[in-house]
């Protein structure tokens, strides 16, 4: 253990320190000599060894014990050979002098050994001022760390300020192991694996191990152990060091556990909402599931039951009852799957299947299956010529446009048009209708999974612009709606286009 | 005599619904429930068409397709659902002459299957060398082209790809056998070309190239000229 305040380098803090005591001890020594010399024919016997006397108290307050009695020492020596008669020689005349050179070495070295002691306890004190400053700071600093890592590093330098070390410093793993991040010594590693799995401090001065040259200490508390701390070249007699290095632990362990509690709260939370989304996504799919299965149902038996009985329209009825309901249940199958390979996690790993593609022919092949249902013909397209081709999924593009088209032909009884443009490196393609326009209240909230524009429990395309945006989206570009003036919605698809085109300049 | 169907499909509603509709048709229907029951079926007996599902619970339908490919000149036509566009393309290329998505209606099966018979064994029969429908008229042989009445000047690229279509007149090409056949096997992944010549043959072909009536777009998967 070595003092907080002095980081001196290894290599000169054996020979330095014992020099400038050596020379601070004679200078005074010779201080005191010279000044008693000098005033010798001024002052006592008594006068010249009380100034000895100051300097040996000196030397005490300033240099470690066996230099200040070494100093008392040659201070006694010094008096006698220079003052005590016969002068110059170490002979003693009288008794008097012997005596009276006799309690002066006591009293130099009861001196020095109180300064000394004083000396040390305004070290220690100074000491505990600096830990306890230090476990301070570091608790404000673990307070406002928000991961595992910074407080690591926190910990990691405070105990390189206060142990000379190496300090090591390892978490544990989730399936109890320590993460090391680089490989260590065995011994070490061993160590600290013992270390937590006993919970409890290892090595000197600690009751178990003392043979080891190091501490091993646990980070947090028994029932949740974080990790652990080597702190290697130590001193069995270093009481304060040790629980110093059990605070900063402590401190540590508090803040580790602190974040492990908090990653599971926030794990929890996910969890939980990920369930809500979840059950209310079957919920929803189950009832948009439902009605078209009773209709079809419905239909079916009737046809059973009563087929004989039924006229031929109502017959014929029922039948494109039963067509169409099961049309739809096969869009929505196919939106329901395509919504949730999107919007799943694995969808990140697996992107769109892109190609250059025509906007003109996807919106012509669309509307080759749209006008089978579209016996009024009331969609009109307009597509400028010479458009330019799109780096996009044409399945999901068709998909796409065919939810916006049938959700038009649906929902408004008048004219549809259909219509794509390009605008500012934009490819925009709209569907607009004359049917009730969509409240501004609702016009974010139908894009969400589930959510329906009429709330009034008829049958809408359930997912079906989640499904479209998602796409959008997955595409780098947007899906809105807005509404137009004289009455009716407009959905706009916007696509970014490629700065660079594949050349048609090019074609062999 | 009557035309023999082998249906390949593992769904028992489905195989009861195909063999009653094909059966009033006039079709022989032989079904089948695996790719091991259809090879012993067809070892026994070759068939004028088959109907295959691909997902099918002892493998991919796609083995099939090769296997039949490698024996005879029957046509195959593809019933799958939509999620396995990736191998319905490669079914196609394999060799299979069309394909239907599930759900599908009966019409259109029918539809298709005629089709698909037409073209039976293209290996044996007289290659088609003439394509008349509604405003156009191609003729191979002659390299002559007449739309809405006016004869048309199209570039060798251009006919190349009309009579590669003209040739499978009614069946989905996919994308890789038209960029093969007519640029080149290298040209496979340059689907911009076909982009490009498509809105350039549709300017010249149809009356609305927006809403073709003959160059149709089978999207993600290939293209297909219409045959009625």
């Amino acid at each position: 253990m070595h003092p907080a305040a002095a980081p001196s380098p290894a290599s000169a803090s054996t020979l330095g320190p014992a020099l400038r005591s050596a020379a601070l001890g004679l200078g005074l020594l010779l201080l005191a000599t010279v000044c008693s010399l000098a005033l010798d024919s001024q002052i006592s016997l008594t006068s010249e060894a009380m100034l000895y006397v100051l300097a040996v108290v000196l030397a005490a307050y300033t240099l470690e014990p066996l230099p200040s009695a070494l100093c008392a020492l040659a201070a006694v020596l010094a008096f006698n050979f220079f003052f005590v008669p016969p002068r110059f020689t170490f002979a003693v005349d009288s008794h008097e002098h012997l005596i009276a050179l006799l309690t002066m070495l006591v009293l130099a070295l009861v001196i020095s050994g109180l300064a000394a002691q004083l000396r040390r306890k305004t070290e220690s004190a100074r000491r505990s001022l600096l830990r306890a400053q230090q476990l301070q700071e570091l608790a404000g600093e673990l307070v406002a760390s928000t991961s595992s890592d910074k407080v690591v590093a926190l910990g990691q330098a405070a105990l390189d300020r206060v142990f000379d070390g190496p300090n090591t410093l390892a978490l544990r793993r989730p399936d109890g192991s320590l993460d090391f991040g680089l490989s260590l010594g065995d011994k070490l590693q061993e160590g600290m694996d013992c270390c937590m799995r006993e919970a409890a401090c290892l090595g000197p001065g600690t009751g178990r191990w003392p043979g080891l040259n190091a501490w091993y200490l646990p980070l947090g508390s028994k029932e949740a152990l974080q990790g652990a701390v080597c702190i290697e070249n130590v001193d069995a007699a270093d009481q304060q060091g040790r629980e110093h290095a059990l605070a900063l632990c402590s401190l540590l362990g508090q803040a580790l556990q602190r974040l492990q509690m908090e990653r599971a709260a926030q794990a929890s939370q996910h969890e939980a909402a990920r369930q809500q989304l979840q059950s209310t996504f079957l919920a929803a799919v189950s009832h948009d599931l439902r009605t078209p299965l009773a209709a079809l149902l419905g239909a079916a038996s009737a046809l059973q039951t009563q087929g004989d009985r039924l006229g031929e329209t109502e017959r014929s009825r029922l039948l494109d009852s039963i067509a169409s309901e099961a049309h739809y249940l096969a869009s929505l199958t196919e939106n329901t799957l395509q919504l949730v390979q999107l919007t799943s996690a694995s969808h990140a790993a697996q992107p769109l299947q892109r190609s250059w593609e025509s906007m003109e022919e996807i919106v012509g092949a669309v509307l080759h299956r749209v006008r089978l249902r579209d016996s009024r013909h009331r969609i009109s397209l307009r597509v400028p010529k010479d458009l330019p081709l799109i780096e996009a999924d044409p399945v999901l593009l068709a998909q796409l446009l065919s939810n916006l088209l049938d959700n038009a032909m649906q929902y408004s009884p008048g004219a549809i048009e259909l219509q794509v443009q390009t605008r500012e490196q934009q490819m925009q393609v709209s569907v607009k209708d004359r049917g009730e326009a969509i409240a501004p209240a609702l016009q974010a909230q139908i894009f969400q999974p589930y959510a329906r524009g009429d709330q009034s429990g008829t049958r809408g395309a359930g997912l079906g612009l989640a499904l479209c945006r998602a796409i959008a989206s997955a595409h780098g570009g947007s899906l809105h709606l807005r509404a137009r003036q004289g009455g009716g919605n407009c959905f706009t698809l916007c696509l970014p286009l490629s700065p660079q085109q594949p050349l048609a300049g090019e074609l062999p | 005599m009557s035309l023999q169907v082998l249906v390949v499909e593992d769904d028992r509603e489905i195989r009861a619904m195909m063999q009653a509709c094909l059966g009033v048709e006039g079709y022989t229907v032989q079904t089948a429930v695996s790719l091991s029951e259809a090879r012993a079926l067809l070892q026994h007996r070759q068939p004028d068409v088959v109907v295959l599902d691909l997902g099918l619970p002892d493998g991919d339908g796609l083995a099939l397709v090769q296997h039949i490919r490698a024996l005879h000149a029957l046509p195959i036509l593809i019933v799958s659902a939509r999620h396995q566009e990736a191998q319905k393309i490669q079914a196609l290329d394999a060799g299979a002459d069309d394909y239907l998505c599930k759900p599908f209606a009966v019409g259109e099966l029918l539809a298709r299957m005629r089709v698909a018979l037409r073209h039976r064994g293209t290996a044996l029969a007289a290659a088609v060398t003439s394509h008349v429908l509604d405003d156009l008229q191609v003729d191979l042989a002659t390299r002559t082209v007449v739309a809405q009445g006016r004869p048309l000047h199209l570039t060798p690229n251009e006919f190349k790809l009309l009579a590669r279509l003209v040739r499978s007149a009614g069946r989905v090409v996919t994308h890789r056998q038209l960029l093969s056949d007519v640029w080149g096997a290298e040209f496979t992944e340059h689907t911009h070309y076909l982009r490009l010549y498509m809105a350039q043959l549709r300017a010249k072909i149809e009356r609305d190239p927006a809403e073709p009536r003959h160059l149709l777009t089978e999207t993600g998967v290939g293209y297909r000229l219409a045959a009625q």
